[in-house]
């Protein structure tokens, strides 16, 4: 049986990240958080984050339904997420 | 024993050393913002941090020679009185943090950041007020020495199924071996002739060139 490796905080937050610009940078929270394969709790704490660092943004549309969009700190984020993975690792950061 | 004369080739050396050291631990500081505010990771945050107080460090440590060298250290009370504790106290300051943070850097995965903080820069204090009191590089330099050994040992229990030996293990190894010379030659007891000290600080521009050009291939 193959193991799956235990993904580390940078790459959750890429994941979802790269999840909502996957769905024409629009998605409702409820189907992000099943996408993330994250527990209710910690899918909180990091959309908490995410919004805290201005990489994501919630929009709400006239019939008052709530979506996520990225911020342009969002797509840079994705842009520059192989090389910030290349520090870290050249770094052993 | 006569006051040492004030030697122009020696303070050049410093002074070119200094303001090309001095200008890539900026730069590899300023490098790395972008990847630090996109991220916010700590791990980075430390790096950087590490290298703007190397910069400082190394900028205290001009100072310092610049003092000793201008002989206002040994023939005036008020040059050793006011001026060298005066840049001791940040020297020791910057430089111990320096080393901690880079340590740090690399095990702040396996530790309460908060507390980790705290203790370094409360042993950051006091190191530095030692060498104020006893105004002596040397003695920080030992305390400095005697806090990276056990810093090592500590980093080597944490991550000890890492145990090859990387390049980048080797550039942290060298950065801090240099800084130890190039401070203990910073004081009048030490047996290294001038032009093994000046072969120190090549070797220690060489090192700060390495990684800035490692940085940059990440930090585009």
């Amino acid at each position: 049986m193959g193991t799956m490796k235990k993904r580390d905080r940078l790459e959750v937050i890429f994941d979802i990240l790269r999840t909502v610009r996957e769905h024409h940078n629009s998605i409702k929270p409820t189907p992000l958080l099943r996408h993330s394969n994250l527990s209710s709790s910690s899918f909180a704490e990091y959309y908490a984050e995410l919004t805290a660092k201005g990489l994501v943004k919630e929009i709400v549309d006239k019939d008052s339904r709530k979506y996520v969009t990225l911020t342009d700190k969002g797509f840079k984020f994705l842009e520059k997420y192989q090389l910030i993975r290349g520090l870290i690792e050249e770094f052993e950061l | 024993m006569p006051a040492p004369m004030f030697d122009p080739w020696i303070f050049g050396s410093e002074l070119v050393f200094t303001v090309v050291a001095v200008a890539f631990c900026a730069a590899i500081y300023f490098r790395t913002r972008e990847s630090y505010s996109l991220t916010k990771h700590e791990g980075i945050g430390y790096f950087r941090d590490a290298f703007l107080f190397f910069g400082l460090a190394y900028l205290m440590r001009f100072l310092l020679s610049v003092v000793f060298l201008s002989g206002m250290a040994f023939e005036t009370p008020s040059g050793r009185d006011l001026l060298m504790p005066l840049f001791i106290l940040p020297l020791g300051y910057f430089s111990t943090v320096a080393i901690f943070y880079l340590v740090f850097s690399t095990v702040w995965h396996h530790f309460d950041n908060r507390k980790m903080l705290v203790f370094g820069h409360t042993v950051a204090i006091l190191l530095s007020l030692a060498s104020f009191f006893a105004r002596s590089p040397e003695l920080l330099t030992y305390l400095q020495l005697a806090l990276l050994a056990v810093a090592l040992v500590s980093v080597f229990l944490i991550r000890k199924e890492e145990k090859r030996m990387t390049q980048t293990k080797l550039l942290y190894t060298l950065v801090f071996g240099l800084w130890l010379l190039n401070l203990w030659v910073t004081g009048r007891h030490h047996p290294f002739p001038e032009p093994v000290e000046t072969l120190f600080l090549i070797v220690s521009l060489l090192v700060f060139v390495i990684i800035y050009f490692r940085v940059s291939k990440w930090a585009r």
